[in-house]
């Protein structure tokens, strides 16, 4: 950051209200300003957040004025999204011969022919918008003004962005990273008012009747539960960097032989319940989003509170990062306990077992398996490795196969190096052009291949390795390069997508004649495993 | 993941209802004083052509042609079916006539390895998983050639070491010959350990004439045995899994092509 930029951001009324005696010396308030936040100046059209982007950022409008696209919002092709069709039978039939020997073939004529302004040149389709008064007419809009607080539900709950948000003229605004965010919040009061009151008022009371027990409570008593709510995360948001250094983190949010003092709901990411087992410890499940622990504990507590039995009989952990959202226990008295059965202790289940059946969660939990939704499993007593599934995926994907069949093996199952498509994306953030992203109909993550700038930012995200940057040829097989710039082999992501737009799903699954080969959730993992 | 033996009971009630369709038909055609033969003949040739189909199924990954594994689970039951029907056409188990037992022969050679492929597909992925070892068919042959280098550069070692050749001696004697290539490969396709039994036969043969500088080195060089040992059994389950189809698919081929010519001259001569 210039030293204008930050004098700046230290004259603006947000920061200097911030006191910075407060915070210590080993973490002083000017490093988070000039490390943690970033000016960024936007042009007219400029994106500044995508809907559905997972962001790591949230921003502070410090001159001019931001625009939500709010209905019907922006088409997902402006937005560098691919628009996932059908593919057509003739199309499919010419892919028998047409499929190149060469590896990575693109037409690279269709990346000249993206229309790019005159006027600006660098800018990459799926960064700004070309027709802003267009925009403007057609969109229903909401203006947000100078000293505007946005994204920080996306930075801090890694939920994705709920809206588009562009700037119809020049603005100015002050990006933060969520760590500087939360080390602001956590030793600025006014600052975490502010940020837990903005989540209490747009977010935490329709997120609250989402869970079971609070579904039933009235409007009354759902508005004093959320007052009282205190929102805490745990673990690092980039849990992925220390995971690749293989040095995972794994802080322990309630250990087991502690009293509760309130229901603990996970609203991001998951967490490990474990107990001792000799001189380790042992796994027996993980939470995820919507979970909650020690709802019996409480409920005990409530019921009879001369028991003896009321401590936490399992050490709860999160694995990398977790949001948790704690209910404290003289709200749940007053407003929940009274209108609810005793409620059934899951994990009481995970006790009947022996530690052997637990052996596959306790591995997988430590490879971070449980964030996959679509995870390519390959049952290695049935395989007989003819790699009709690479072929058929090849042949689906223009002669390139999208996934290795190789990767971690436990017992007889082997976790093949394809996209999991996982819940908590991480390699979906930061991507500049939001070229990698959720499709909005099946929740699938896509490369638009043509709004890729190769930048390898989801590659080295990505935990598990499945994302490979490639270097593309063009039709005549000769490898591209930037001519213009670095003299570089111009290269690009590509991870499997599981066959979008081709009907009757992943070929790999349909290719495995020995029904070896198929695409789980992780909770449906372990039930097949089990059987 | 349904196992086959699951997966086989639906295909199979439909081969032995197809199977009774037939059989009917076949009584009927008797009875109207028509040609049996005609009836099943082109039956069988129809089964024939539907299981070299399931060849075909495998290059339209592109096209939602159905799952492999019923494709499979139909392939197996129709192979089947089809011995059931060429026993109903020809009556026999070696008819007479010289092209007749080149087709015979065809169509049995095509079943006898139909049936030792499905004895592939059960027994083979399960005894790869028990022996600890994963590794790509292709890079087996990188693999044995970086095992062999490391076991030649112990023994050069051990010689440099030592001062002594009798290491050395040994291994271009015998060891060599386990080392240059995939070897037991018989062996372990029945699941034997001829290749254990030979490595510590042929390593205490040597260890007593060691001295204490040279037994740490004849231990590392059994130890890569051993790895390599476990590369040659995935070596020869996954080559067997691989080369029965070397034999199943071009006679499948040669056995619909001479199917059409026998048509034909059926035809032909009926008339």
């Amino acid at each position: 950051m210039s030293d204008a930029d930050f004098k700046m951001l230290k004259a603006r009324p947000e920061i200097r209200s911030i006191d910075a005696e407060a915070f210590p010396k080993t973490l002083p308030l000017d490093g988070i300003v000039r490390y943690d936040m970033r000016v960024n100046r936007y042009r007219s059209g400029d994106i500044v957040v995508r809907e559905g982007d997972y962001g790591n950022s949230a921003f502070l409008i410090l001159q001019g004025e931001l625009v939500i696209a709010r209905s019907p919002g922006i088409p997902a092709e402006q937005l560098g999204r691919i628009q996932t069709q059908r593919e057509g039978v003739l199309k499919r039939v010419a892919s028998l011969w047409r499929n190149s020997w060469v590896p990575e073939v693109r037409d690279v004529d269709r990346y000249g022919r993206q229309t790019e302004d005159q006027g600006a040149r660098t800018r990459k389709r799926g960064a700004y918008l070309q027709d802003v008064p267009a925009i403007m007419r057609e969109q229903d809009t909401i203006i947000l003004v100078e000293g505007t607080l946005f994204g920080e539900l996306a930075a801090l709950g890694r939920v994705p962005r709920s809206t588009t948000i562009f700037a119809e003229s020049p603005a100015v605004v002050m990006e933060i990273r969520w760590q500087g965010l939360r080390d602001i919040m956590k030793f600025d009061q006014k600052w975490r008012r502010k940020i837990n009151d903005l989540y209490r008022d747009t977010a935490l009371k329709s997120y609250l009747r989402q869970i079971d027990i609070l579904s039933g409570v009235s409007q009354e008593h759902s508005s004093a539960i959320a007052k009282h709510c205190l929102f805490e995360t745990y673990g690092t948001f980039d849990w992925n960097v220390t995971f690749r250094r293989g040095k995972p983190d794994e802080p322990v949010i309630a250990s087991e032989g502690d009293y509760p003092d309130g229901l603990l709901v996970i609203r991001a990411g998951f967490a490990r319940l474990s107990m001792r087992y000799g001189k380790g410890r042992r796994t027996l499940t993980y939470l995820g989003a919507g979970d909650m622990y020690g709802l019996h504990e409480l409920y005990q507590a409530w019921k009879d509170p001369t028991s003896t039995n009321l401590r936490l009989k399992f050490t709860i952990s999160a694995l990398g990062y977790v949001d948790v959202i704690r209910i404290p226990a003289t709200v749940l008295d007053e407003h929940v306990f009274p209108n609810i059965r005793k409620p059934h202790d899951p994990n009481v289940d995970a006790l009947q077992r022996n530690v052997a059946e637990d052996a596959l969660m306790e591995w997988a939990l430590d490879k971070r398996y449980m964030n996959g939704t679509q995870s390519m499993v390959i049952d290695l007593d049935k395989c007989i490795r003819c790699d009709d599934c690479v072929r058929a995926c090849a042949a689906t994907h223009n002669g390139n196969p999208r996934f290795r069949r190789e990767g971690p093996i436990f017992d007889h199952w082997m976790v093949a190096n394809a996209c999991m498509h996982c819940k908590d994306p991480v390699c979906m953030i930061g991507c500049p052009t939001g070229a990698i992203h959720r499709s909005i109909e099946g929740g699938t993550v896509l490369i638009n291949d043509d709004t890729c700038i190769g930048c390898a930012t989801c590659a080295n995200s990505c935990p598990y390795n499945n994302i490979v940057m490639v270097p593309i040829r063009n039709r005549q097989g000769i490898p591209v390069i930037d001519t213009a710039e670095s003299g570089l082999p111009i290269m690009k992501a590509t991870k499997c997508d599981l066959c979008a737009g081709r009907p009757g799903g992943p070929a790999c699954v349909r290719a495995c004649p020995h029904d070896a080969l198929t695409r789980f959730d992780f909770r449906d993992f372990q039930v097949e495993a089990m059987d | 993941m349904i196992p086959l033996a699951q997966r086989l009971v639906l295909p199979l009630l439909f081969s032995a209802g197809l199977f009774a369709v037939l059989w009917i038909w076949k009584g009927r055609v008797i009875n109207e004083l028509g040609d049996p033969a005609i009836v099943t003949g082109w039956f069988l040739f129809a089964v024939i052509l539907f299981l070299g189909a399931y060849n075909v199924r495998k290059k339209l990954a592109a096209f939602n042609v159905g799952p492999a594994r019923a494709w499979l689970a139909l392939h197996i039951a129709g192979g089947l079916l089809a011995v059931c029907i060429f026993l109903f056409h020809t009556g026999t188990l070696w008819p007479t006539g010289i092209y007749e037992q080149i087709l015979a022969t065809l169509f049995w050679i095509v079943t006898i390895t139909g049936f030792f492929g499905v004895a592939v597909i059960v027994i083979y992925p399960r005894r790869l998983t028990d022996s600890g070892l994963e590794i790509n068919y292709e890079e087996i042959p990188s693999k044995i050639y970086d095992i062999r280098e490391r076991a030649e550069a112990e023994v050069v070692a051990c010689t440099e070491k030592s001062g002594e050749s009798t290491l050395a001696d040994h291994y271009v004697d015998t060891m060599d010959w386990y080392f240059r290539r995939p070897r037991f490969y018989i062996n372990y396709l029945v699941g034997g350990i001829g290749a254990e039994a030979w490595i510590r036969s042929h390593g205490d043969a040597v260890r007593r004439y060691l001295s204490a500088d040279e037994t740490p080195f004849l231990d590392r060089l059994l130890s890569l045995a051993d790895e390599k040992t476990a590369i040659d059994r995935q070596y020869a389950c996954q080559d067997i899994m691989r080369k029965w189809l070397v034999a199943h698919v071009p006679f499948s081929v040669a056995l619909i092509g001479i199917s059409v010519w026998h048509l034909i001259l059926v035809h032909v001569y009926a008339k």
